[in-house]
């Protein structure tokens, strides 16, 4: 007897194992040619940049292993990590770009840059752009720290340009322009100015004023899921079944139970973010949907993740808004801003 | 490139890529069984075999992950997956990317 059931098990799961084959070689046959070229302009590249980088950082290393030595035996103080790069005797002929101002000024800001370095403005037209000079390598740290550090740096000049000269579209960090040929970087990036002259100016109009919040809606899994199954007619069924079941099957209706609320849920979710997102636009003059992120705390699960570009106007409306999502049970608001309109330029 | 190897972290990256594995195959075999079951063509008596086998199935996992310590390794590589497979599946709903990138 037993062994009659053990051969029906292993039946069993030959049976199943041929279908989830077969499923899977449906699957892969029907989207292979997506697949190949989903790997082939994915992965490829990436593969290819990612040893690059490898390489280029190696030659980096030699080169500044070689460079200290030079420099110990000459008998000069090798100078720290950080400014390898001057020791190198590579002059600041670059350009480190911060953002652009609304307004045409030819000014300093002061010793404010990453690293303490010189800010100041260059005009061209109606617009300037804050800047300072830097040598010719990208800001580059293995120690987080530094580079949180040189972030905020960035963030603050952003910021101090702002109060003074209202409007910024702001640049990246780690935004330098070198200098080609005969010409300066300054010479660069003039003319790069006068040729995108035109699109800044429209982006500017577009932002002028505006500030970019960043809106973030959570759910609790466990209290909503909760709140599906005092509701669900089928959960709520598929329960009743299974107190009176073996455990076995009662492992079974478990396993259906979480599909149908996993079911439940996702359609509940598509529906709120409908609604959310329709209720958010209200207020805000652009908005762009970034990816979700998964979140740290426990039982919270990132619905929806949005970059809102706000008229000073709409802010109230569209805090009070949030405050109205955020009351929702189970839902969480986590509203940030104001930033410069990093997204929207 | 070096590629820092010794036998733990060999032992831990191995044994949980296969344990992600295993756990992704059980997790198609149960909704497998479930659409099985709700076919009707089962008997109580093979639904509740069906349920205990994947219930010892389950145990079975948890055991070698708790033995070897590697459930933190397992989860990892399964958020990895399933980021992947979102960002895959992205793509196909939103070829535009396909050209922004390239």
């Amino acid at each position: 007897m037993v062994r009659e059931g053990r051969s029906e098990t292993e039946k069993l799961r030959g049976v199943i194992a041929d279908l989830v084959r077969e499923e899977a070689e449906a699957l892969v046959h029907e989207a292979s040619e997506a697949i190949t070229e989903i790997v082939r302009s994915n992965l490829l590249p990436a593969v290819r940049s990612a040893i690059r980088e490898e390489i280029a950082k190696q030659l980096e290393e030699a080169v500044y292993l070689s460079q200290t030595a030079r420099a110990q035996d000459e008998g000069g103080a090798a100078a720290e990590a950080p400014d390898a790069e001057e020791a190198s005797g590579n002059e600041e002929r670059g350009l480190y770009v911060y953002g652009i101002a609304d307004a045409n000024v030819e000014t300093e800001l002061g010793q404010i840059g990453i690293e303490g370095k010189s800010v100041y403005t260059v005009s061209y037209g109606d617009l300037s752009a804050i800047v300072h000079d830097c040598p010719l390598e990208p800001y580059e740290s293995d120690d987080e720290e530094v580079i949180t550090r040189w972030v905020a740096t960035h963030q603050y000049v952003i910021d101090v340009a702002e109060e003074k000269f209202g409007t910024i579209i702001p640049f990246g960090f780690d935004r330098i322009i070198k200098p080609k040929a005969q010409a300066s970087a300054k010479d660069v990036f003039r003319s790069w100015l006068a040729e995108e002259y035109d699109t800044l100016v429209q982006k500017m109009e577009k932002i002028r004023g505006k500030k970019e919040y960043g809106v973030q809606i959570f759910y609790s899994p466990s209290v909503l899921s909760q709140k599906i199954a005092d509701e669900s007619e089928e959960i709520r069924g598929i329960k009743e079944m299974m107190g009176t079941k073996g455990p076995g099957a009662a492992y079974m209706y478990t396993q259906k139970l979480e599909t149908a609320l996993k079911r439940e849920m996702e359609s509940r979710m598509s529906a709120h973010f409908k609604d959310f997102y329709e209720r958010i636009k209200n207020h805000v003059e652009e908005i762009k949907i970034e990816k979700t992120k998964r979140s740290d705390e426990k039982d919270r699960r990132m619905i929806m993740n949005l970059s809102c570009l706000v008229a000073p106007n709409a802010y109230q409306a569209l805090g009070a808004e949030l405050e109205a999502i955020g009351g929702e049970s189970g839902f969480f608001v986590r509203f940030t801003g104001p930033w410069p309109a990093y997204s929207f330029v | 490139m070096v590629l820092d190897i010794d036998e733990v972290n060999l032992k831990h990256g191995v044994l949980g890529l296969v344990i992600a594995l295993v756990e992704v195959i059980r997790d198609t075999l149960r909704l497998q069984a479930v659409r099985r079951m709700e076919s009707g063509r089962l008997s109580e008596e093979e639904i509740e075999r069906l349920g205990e086998a994947l219930m010892e199935f389950d145990r079975a996992i948890e055991e070698i992950k708790v033995e070897q310590g590697i459930t933190e390794t397992v989860q990892s590589v399964r958020d990895g997956l399933d980021d992947l497979v979102t960002e895959v599946i992205e793509k196909m709903v939103n070829p535009e990317r396909w050209v922004e990138e390239a």
